[in-house]
């Protein structure tokens, strides 16, 4: 699916793509309205996507900008679409005490990040190819070592459960009619 | 793909995922606004599913293949999370018309 790059050329592929994964993650924390940051969001999984096929995991990669970029960030950005107010540009993004603890998570990054770089990891000659046929065999396997198609079967039930609360929170009443206009919206959740 | 000139080390992709990891918590923890909290989380989820594709690669044969299995999940819960997600999001700005993460501290009083 993506032919065998020479390593300057990777080289300079990993390099870009992890320089914008950062400053998408970057541009994140400091966009003020919602949908800005979503849009960086989405740079970052497609860069993320784009190391992923780098790795050897073209299968995750495609399903990285299915899922994340495609399913997962078109219900966010339709939900603040759904909500945008005007006002929402006129809320300050951080207050003193949460810049404070941000030294915290940068910490905790600097620690994380010295042991991986310090921790000898080498990369494995044997490793497999990620491409869905090995993936699909591997996750519907029956014999010895088998027993992820269960895990596939919950996640779907889990999904569909998913779906089914998310209709339950999200409607105004439950005996009401949709098409019949609610009248009390300001008393509602107290 | 030879090893000793590569950039797309390992331990350079952890370190790539723990950088992704602190700025998702970072955004998690101080953004008032509840929409970039979630953001903040999927990007979390994110660099997880980073760290497993990358360690997958030490591995060789079978294990190599699970360390791609479990972010197939990872993805497919964080799907189920988002939904789950928005719909809070929507049923708290209907209760309090506002989405600054201080106006919901009723747990607090």
């Amino acid at each position: 699916m993506f032919p065998e790059l020479n390593t300057t050329i990777a080289n300079i592929y990993f390099g870009g793509l992890a320089i914008a994964a950062l400053c998408c993650a970057i541009g994140v924390l400091t966009s003020r309205h919602p949908l800005n940051a979503a849009v960086l969001l989405i740079g970052a999984m497609l860069s993320l996507s784009g190391i992923y096929a780098l790795l050897d995991a073209p299968f995750m990669a495609v399903v990285q900008v299915l899922v994340y970029a495609g399913a997962v960030m078109m219900l966010v950005v339709f939900v603040i679409m759904v909500l945008n107010r005007a006002r929402d540009y006129m809320l300050p993004r951080f207050d003193a005490w949460s810049v404070a603890t941000a030294a915290a998570p940068l910490a905790l990054t600097a620690m994380l990040a010295f042991s991986m770089a310090k921790h000898p990891l080498a990369g494995s000659a044997g490793a497999v190819r990620g491409e869905p046929e090995p993936i699909a065999a591997r996750m519907f396997a029956m014999g010895d070592g088998g027993g992820w198609w269960l895990l596939f079967v919950a996640v779907g039930v889990t999904l569909l459960v998913a779906v089914v609360g998310a209709v339950l929170l999200a409607k105004r009443t439950l005996d009401t009619p949709a098409e019949e206009p609610v009248k009390e919206e300001a008393g509602h959740g107290h | 793909m030879d090893t000793e000139t590569s950039l797309m080390t390992p331990a350079a992709v952890q370190v790539l995922a723990a950088m992704l990891f602190g700025l998702g918590l970072t955004v998690a923890v101080i953004r008032r606004n509840i929409f970039i909290v979630l953001m903040g989380i999927e990007l979390m989820l994110n660099a997880v599913n980073l760290s497993f594709v990358g360690f997958s690669r030490t591995l060789a044969g079978d294990a190599s293949l699970l360390g791609m299995l479990a972010p197939l999940f990872t993805i497919a819960i964080a799907a189920a999370e988002a939904c789950v997600g928005l719909a809070m999001v929507i049923l708290l700005v209907r209760g309090k018309d506002s989405i600054d993460a201080d106006a919901f501290s009723a747990m607090k009083e």
